[in-house]
């Protein structure tokens, strides 16, 4: 098992904490884990990446999978806590221009 | 004076379960070869996609093949090869998809021509496919590439 994902169902949002390497092997179950919140059609999805030691084109596709999800029925999707390793992969592929970015959970949840 | 030639050569089943272990390889090993630590993250992204693009085009998701990955590092230059035993793809239909048509996949191939000085595809001797690829080494007090493109 390379991924441990934690949800949270907060007041006025949802938070998915992953922790591991985010890879071809783990998405699937993330993608799992972010269907239950995605069916519920929450308004605003935190994803703390603050545990995530590896990312790749999967972690990615399937991040962007969500986005693409949440923005179909208007809600918010915000990412937070990633390393410098982990924000360098959305820079590689432009996707820091794509994805709402905060440097903190707090700061996601507020904006 | 030829370069010293140093490196290791590891066959995996194409099984996406054994990528987390090559990459504590490539740590290790890339290491060793006095790559900077962000080099490093580098070549464990490319070598992930490369052999994920195996596992997946070339092996249809089957995890009863094999893949021979190989590191060699001179003093100048840090090399990866990774040959299946499928069939060889034609390199001009390896693309990437373009980078303003934001959706799920077809990034892998743009993540190793990025991080990575030279990609290369030939074909191997059982016919399938060799991917090689090559990252210079910086010399000391060198400044690193910036990757971003930006």
């Amino acid at each position: 098992m390379t991924i441990q994902v934690k949800r949270e169902k907060l007041s006025d949002a949802t938070v998915v904490s992953i922790g591991g390497s985010v890879d071809i092997y783990s998405s699937p179950e993330l993608r799992g884990e972010l269907k239950v919140a995605l069916d519920a059609k929450v308004k605003k999805l935190v994803i703390d990446l603050g545990g995530v030691a590896f990312v790749d084109s999967s972690g990615l596709a399937t991040l962007i999978e969500a986005l693409q999800k949440v923005q179909a029925y208007s809600g918010k999707l915000l990412l937070c806590n990633l390393s410098p390793k982990v924000l360098g992969v959305f820079q590689l592929a432009n996707l820091d221009r794509i994805f709402q970015i905060r440097d903190t959970r707090e700061g996601a949840l507020e904006g | 004076m030829a370069d010293r030639v140093r490196g290791i050569r590891v066959t995996i089943p194409s099984d996406v379960s054994y990528l987390e272990p090559v990459r504590t390889l490539i740590q290790e090993i890339a290491s060793l070869a006095g790559l900077h630590k962000d080099a490093v993250n580098e070549v464990e992204l490319a070598v992930t996609e490369g052999c994920a693009n195996v596992i997946r085009h070339c092996y249809c998701n089957s995890d009863r093949e094999r893949i021979d990955l190989s590191f060699t590092f001179g003093d100048d230059v840090f090399e990866v090869r990774i040959d299946d035993y499928g069939k060889f793809v034609d390199p001009s239909r390896i693309k990437s998809r373009p980078l303003d048509d934001v959706r799920p996949g077809g990034l892998g191939v743009h993540l190793m021509q990025k991080v990575m000085d030279e990609v290369t595809y030939t074909k191997n001797r059982w016919g399938g496919t060799s991917l090689t690829m090559r990252k210079r080494l910086a010399r000391p007090g060198e400044p690193r590439k910036d990757r971003s493109g930006r």
